[in-house]
């Protein structure tokens, strides 16, 4: 019987984990000399992104492994954003790739941790993503609210992006206070539909779920396969005993489940 | 299944103990502390723990009953509110346990007590963990199984650890090898 965690796979049906084989954390390391040196990150983090990165490659450890929020907003730095810088630099070579001439008043686009680099030291300033106007975010609300909805399309790391630019880019929002209260509200009814979803576990062995974002996917995640191998593992021995009665022979414990029993088809959400 | 071999659930789970009935009279065992011979005849009915059971049973030697913690009275308190029922003082490992002794005992209307008393136990307490207060949550606590109680651990401590992110905080953390400084004495 496979023992392993096989609905950690299905779970993870978001495009994160093709993301994550690209990155290593080596990118982060400034290639060429003539750099200020502390854009250079913090090598421990980087270290223990490296070992989470290399856990999770065996899947085959019973404890389940987690990302810590810290973990999941690293993952998420690297989504591009448009900046438009107030200073003259040569282009940057990093190992994930170059980023452009800096010429003042064009906009240019960098991954989200250069750019939060940049901003602390006051030489840019934030062009706010298109998904984060006070229009598109009371729309979205609104279909969430709607009762029995899918979620709604959303970025990936919707609350890791937006958390980041409210801490280092205040000033750069418009309606900063009314976009802030939305995301939390969208963060709310998102979480709370996620809870009644898993609620409706009862009796499937694979769920799919669609336009879950980076966090709360994390969230939940530990709890939610547990509760699938729980499920798995009480629906079994019913599965045994109905083969059981059915077939006439004599009663014999029974054996493992053969991987020709049918599986359950795939819960979509 | 070398994982679950290790596993110290599985093993105190095995340690929970089953009525059996002695199918053949067993010589010089010191099962039962109360008896004066060291014999246990046929048809003797006598407590065991699981994992001697299983092994008798495999040898013939025994017929397994189902333990007090799985009687009618438990099933009754499970139909009413499954909810509420205090499963940890009956036995902390009722699902584990009532898994193993399912192909076992004659009763087959074990597995689908199992599942039903799971999936409501699931959807009314565990799934309140991520909105629901601490206080709610937590009034509970005691009622639950081992295996409640790991989910409900996984959910609780990745909302907690959210919760702490989202308040912000220092993105680098000092290395708690810098710990105090010391003084030079």
């Amino acid at each position: 019987m496979n023992e392993e965690p096989l609905f950690e796979a299905i779970f993870f049906a978001t495009p994160a984990i093709e993301n994550l084989s690209l990155r290593l954390p080596s990118s982060r390391f400034v290639e060429s000399e003539g750099i200020e040196s502390d854009l250079i990150f913090n090598p421990q983090r980087e270290l223990r992104f490296l070992e989470i990165y290399i856990s999770m490659a065996g899947q085959t450890d019973p404890h389940v492994s987690l990302f810590s929020p810290q973990e999941v907003e690293f993952m998420a730095e690297d989504e591009m954003v448009e900046i438009v810088p107030n200073m003259n630099m040569d282009p940057l070579n990093f190992i994930s790739g170059d980023f452009g001439r800096f010429v003042p008043q064009i906009p240019t686009q960098v991954p989200l941790w250069l750019a939060v680099a940049l901003k602390r030291r006051g030489k840019c300033t934030f062009r706010p993503p298109a998904w984060l106007s006070v229009d598109n975010l009371t729309q979205v609300l609104e279909a969430e609210r709607e009762p029995l909805s899918k979620f709604q399309e959303l970025p990936f790391s919707y609350v890791e992006i937006a958390r980041l630019l409210f801490d280092h880019a205040r000033d750069d929002i418009p309606d900063m206070y009314m976009v802030r209260s939305l995301v939390e509200d969208i963060r709310d009814v998102r979480l709370h539909k996620l809870e009644t979803n898993l609620g409706t576990f009862l009796g499937t062995s694979a769920v799919r779920m669609q336009n879950v974002s980076a966090m709360e996917v994390n969230l939940v995640r530990p709890f939610a396969i547990r509760a699938l191998e729980a499920f798995y593992k009480h629906d079994k021995p019913e599965a045994d005993e109905d083969r059981g009665t059915r077939s006439s022979s004599s009663r014999q414990p029974p054996r493992e489940a053969n991987n020709d029993e049918p599986r359950r088809p795939l819960r979509q959400r | 299944m070398a994982s679950k071999y290790y596993d110290i659930d599985d093993i105190l789970t095995e340690e929970e103990f089953a009525p059996v009935l002695f199918h053949k009279p067993a010589n010089r065992v010191t099962i039962d502390p109360s008896a004066e011979t060291n014999y246990v005849e046929q048809g003797a009915k006598v407590e065991l723990p699981f994992w001697l059971a299983h092994e008798l049973h495999l040898r013939q030697a025994v017929s397994i009953n189902l333990p007090a913690s799985f009687d009618q009275k438990t099933r009754l308190e499970i139909q009413a509110d499954a909810a509420c029922v205090d499963l940890r003082s009956r036995c902390p490992y009722f699902y584990e346990f009532g898994c193993k002794l399912q192909p076992l005992v004659t009763d087959r209307t074990l597995g689908i007590l199992l599942s039903t008393a799971f999936k409501i136990r699931y959807k009314e307490r565990l799934t309140k963990v991520f909105t629901a207060t601490h206080l709610t949550a937590s009034k509970f606590l005691p009622f639950l199984t081992i295996e409640e109680t790991n989910l409900y651990e996984a959910a609780h401590l990745s909302m907690t650890a959210f919760k702490k992110w989202r308040t912000g905080g220092p993105r680098f953390q000092r290395a708690s090898i810098l710990g105090r400084k010391r003084k030079e004495s």
